[in-house]
């Protein structure tokens, strides 16, 4: 973070290109005053967005830190998520109308992308005759209400026509990163029906420390932080 | 075709709606939970369910679950009940509809105050569902306990319930009392407090502030001097807010006070800057989106500068780009089509711009439209585009192109089609290169003279206003065409329809007949000179100054004719309303309308022209006192009726009136 701080400093200065020694970086480094609180923030608020309640709980107890959302919702949140994961469709509507009725009524795309996940698993599992009669009673209405929601269910109904579906061309519908996808379109959406936000903030971060050393690059040779989950600080290569 | 065995363990709607009566609270809870989750999200359950009788059902254990025993079950069956009704209204009117009628509404309302939180939520929930529709009941806030009522609900620390309080203002709020009864009780310091809460809590005081700002200067002012601009401020921080739903809520709240407030009309800078932002908006591919050119719309409507700002903002561009691609949303296609007929309404750049982008097929194109609102804006649109001499002169829209399907839009079932469509036609039928034949040709005479014949008054002026349009300069045969279709005797009719503005249109349409050539003032003879006799009727009886206006040029045009016409006005002038009666051209000299007392005496300067007869004619008017009301005349405040009343003094002199 105080990376970041100080790189964006630099950038706006607009210093022509000059070197800057590893003390001098970290003297500057040191300058830089980063509050521990808003550290811990960023640890929460990442643990609360991706899911990690044990862990939020612990950080809570050990930091102090107070989650900006009800622990408990989490842990529905996730039930939710597993449900997709595991093909639960059916499951994961019921809970979530019971968490909140409004995410589904008036998000239609996730709607249907969840109708056609459940789709998908009747594929899967070779319920040929159910998989035919719900696409038609369920998405098909949808596909006459949206033209990309009848192309997508063209796409999914497809899948039927293939006797060896590893070898058609919309069978990645069939992998798990299918399943994936929908559960995290509707972790999405319960989050932003709580007033949180749907993706944490450290990734942002991350990829404004990317940015701005890609900025400052042009302009200065300075200790670079080039392995991310270490954060070491590259002494500056003078060519 | 066998059906094959269902999906869920569910069994049939209608023995699910038969469940929803059990005496058996355990089986009506199963049902109805099943019941819910069918229908969220899915329309077509929704419908079926509501076709069903599902509804009243629902009501009807909702009302008993509250004095039932078990407080877990009752609480359950109180929040799938709930939860079941709102979901029916939401997005579906039917629904709303059904909810109302099944007197859910203080059911609902009766759960805001439950000890349990998730009773509450729910309730709350479905009543924000409710008044999110345009069907709910309008929420009376001139009512004192009403008022209070709503307060609470927006002191609430439940989200749900503080929502609900913004959702009922702004589904409800509308004339000035109830702007001012709102802002007296407090409620926009309410709102102000609620827009630092959570997303939804900002996004719903944001809609609700609106409503109360929109058209009311007097509490817009209070609002904006309110804590040293605090609203302002924070309504402004929110136009670059992260979530597009707040950016475009807080632009229309400032495009709400910007209208309202003469502080800010000045503002150029401000308009600029919605303006980038509502562009910016509409890349959003959800409802933002949809709702943004709508909110661009309003901005600009009637504003010339801004027009010419949007315009420099490469708007136009911007907007057919989204045509140019296609829109598979009505909502949007709607949205787009008349910003850019509000950005061209005024200015001749702006239509040349959209000219130059090849985009007026595309404009052209949505008349066939399956969706009634985007044929509507199409037509608007068209309208807008042939506000101009230039491209009327260019003859675009008078290829078969555009005139038939605009003249089919005359026989649309939905009334609102047909007006935008005849406002249309009412532009491009002005002739100023003779294209005009195209458009007979296609049969416009015909379907326009069905049309004044229409039921809807306003349907009838305004096929009236395109015939008086498509008359204005014509040559002979296009007015033959429009009498010998119209007869003169249905003109004569619609000279005496029951509504003014229908009259005052037929008189305009006379008036352009008769216009031009003196071969032409004969259309009024046709037919006995039942056209001339119903307008000296009209004239001795109207009331409005708009329809004497109509009326006495299409005389004085008559009165430019030959002796014989000139006579025929002299009959229509004196005949009616008996022996007593003042002549009704003495009471148009009279009246404080400039444009009327300028037509009378153009009649006047008309009939007393050095021609045989003017002798006798200038007498009988002398003898009506007529002649000494022109000579008080001769220092109207108005240079028109001065100049016009000296000429026709001047025209006396020539008969031997020597007291002039």
């Amino acid at each position: 973070m105080a990376q970041v701080t100080f790189l964006v400093k630099l950038i706006m200065r607009g210093s022509s290109k000059k070197v800057i020694t590893k003390e001098d970086w970290e003297k500057k480094l040191n300058d830089v005053k980063i509050r521990k609180e808003d550290m811990n923030k960023l640890v929460m608020n990442f643990l609360v967005t991706e899911g990690y309640v044990d862990a939020a709980e612990k950080f809570r107890m050990e930091s102090g830190t107070e989650p900006d959302i009800d622990l408990a919702t989490i842990t529905d949140r996730m039930a939710v998520k597993k449900a997709v994961q595991c093909g639960n469709v059916e499951d994961a509507i019921e809970k979530v109308n019971d968490l909140n009725p409004e995410i589904l009524d008036t998000n239609p795309q996730l709607f249907f992308h969840l109708q056609q996940q459940r789709l998908i698993e009747l594929i899967r599992n070779g319920k040929v005759e159910e998989a035919l009669e719900f696409a038609q009673e369920e998405l098909a209405p949808r596909g006459e209400e949206n033209q990309s929601f009848l192309e997508e269910l063209e796409r999914t109904v497809a899948l039927l026509a293939f006797e060896d579906v590893s070898n058609c061309p919309v069978g990645e519908l069939l992998d798990m990163s299918q399943r994936l996808k929908t559960a995290s379109e509707v972790n999405a959406a319960i989050l932003t029906s709580q007033s949180h936000e749907k993706d944490p903030k450290l990734p942002s971060l991350l990829k404004m420390l990317v940015w701005a050393q890609n900025q400052l690059d042009e302009k200065a040779v300075y200790p670079r932080i080039n392995d991310l989950s270490t954060a070491k600080l590259e002494d500056p290569s003078i060519s | 075709m066998p059906s094959a065995s269902p999906s869920t363990s569910s069994g049939r709607p209608t023995d699910l709606v038969s469940r929803l009566s059990s005496s058996d609270r355990g089986v009506r809870l199963r049902a109805l939970r099943e019941v819910k989750n069918q229908i969220i999200g899915n329309r077509t359950k929704k419908l079926a369910y509501i076709k069903l009788g599902a509804v009243p059902a629902v009501a009807a254990v909702l009302a008993d679950a509250s004095d039932g025993p078990g407080p877990d079950e009752t609480c359950n069956l109180l929040v799938q009940s709930a939860v079941a009704l709102g979901s029916f209204a939401c997005g579906v009117d039917a629904g709303v509809q059904a909810v109302v009628d099944a007197g859910a509404l203080p059911q609902l309302r009766r759960l805001l105050s439950s000890p349990d939180e998730k009773v509450v939520d729910s309730g709350a929930r479905s009543l924000k569902l409710i008044y999110q529709s345009k069907l709910a009941p309008k929420y009376d806030f001139l009512d004192h306990e009403n008022l209070q009522f709503l307060l609470s609900l927006l002191n609430s620390k439940n989200e749900n319930v503080t929502g609900l309080g913004a959702s009922i203002i702004t589904h409800s709020c509308q004339t000035s009392a109830e702007q001012r009864a709102l802002y007296e009780t407090g409620v926009v310091q309410k709102l102000v407090d609620l827009i630092g809460g959570s997303v939804s809590q900002r996004d719903a005081s944001l809609e609700s502030l609106t409503a109360i700002i929109k058209n009311n200067y007097e509490v817009t002012s209070k609002i904006l001097e309110f804590e040293n601009g605090r609203a302002l401020n924070l309504i402004n921080k929110f136009i670059i807010d992260k979530s597009p739903r707040t950016r475009l809520l807080a632009c229309a709240c400032l495009i709400a006070v910007r209208k309202t407030s003469s502080r800010y009309v000045e503002d150029m800078g401000l308009g600029l800057k919605l303006i980038h932002h509502l562009l910016e908006l509409l890349e959003d591919p959800g409802q933002v989106g949809d709702e943004a050119s709508f909110a661009l719309s309003t901005l600009i409507e009637e504003k010339e500068d801004l027009q010419k700002l949007a315009l420099e903002a490469n708007a136009i561009n911007k907007l057919c780009i989204h045509l140019q691609n296609g829109l598979s949303c009505p909502k949007r296609f709607q949205g787009i089509l008349l910003a850019l007929a509000n950005i061209c309404s005024k200015l001749e750049i702006c239509r040349s711009k959209l000219l130059a982008l090849q985009a007026f097929n595309l404009v052209s194109d949505a008349l066939r439209h399956d969706c009634t609102d985007v044929r509507v804006a199409a037509c608007i649109c068209l309208r807008s585009l042939s506000r101009s001499v230039k491209n009327l002169s260019a003859g675009y829209f008078v290829n078969e192109t555009v005139i038939i399907p605009l003249l089919q839009l005359l026989h649309d079932p939905s009334i609102a089609v047909q007006l935008a469509a005849l406002g249309a036609i009412s532009n491009i039928v002005v002739d100023f290169t003779k294209h005009n034949s195209n458009f007979i040709h296609c049969g416009g005479v015909k379907q326009l003279v069905e049309l004044s014949m229409a039921m809807d008054p306003v349907v009838r002026s305004n096929s009236l206003w395109a015939l008086k349009n498509l008359t204005f300069l014509a040559d002979s045969k296009c007015k033959e065409v429009v009498l010998s279709e119209l007869t003169a005797s249905s003109l004569a009719t619609l000279i005496h329809d029951p509504e003014s503005v229908v009259q005052e249109q037929a008189l305009a349409l006379v008036r352009n007949l008769v216009d031009g050539c003196v071969d032409s003032i004969d259309y009024v003879f046709a037919e006995n000179g039942v056209i001339l006799d119903a307008m000296g009727r009209q004239l001795q009886c109207a009331s409005k100054a708009e329809i004497g206006i109509q009326g006495m040029y299409a005389l004085s045009n008559v009165a430019s004719g030959s002796k014989v016409h000139k006579d025929a006005v002299m009959e229509q002038l004196f005949q009616h309303g008996g022996m007593n009666a003042q002549p009704f051209i003495m009471r148009f000299l009279h009246s404080n309308d400039n444009h009327l007392r300028t037509a009378s005496v153009w009649v006047l300067l008309n009939l007393t022209t050095f021609c045989p007869g003017a002798a006798g004619r200038l007498q009988r008017l002398r003898n009506a006192g007529i002649i000494s009301q022109l000579k008080s005349m001769v220092n109207d405040p108005c240079l028109d009726v001065k100049l016009r009343v000296r000429t026709t003094l001047g025209q006396c002199m020539n008969y031997g009136d020597s007291t002039i």
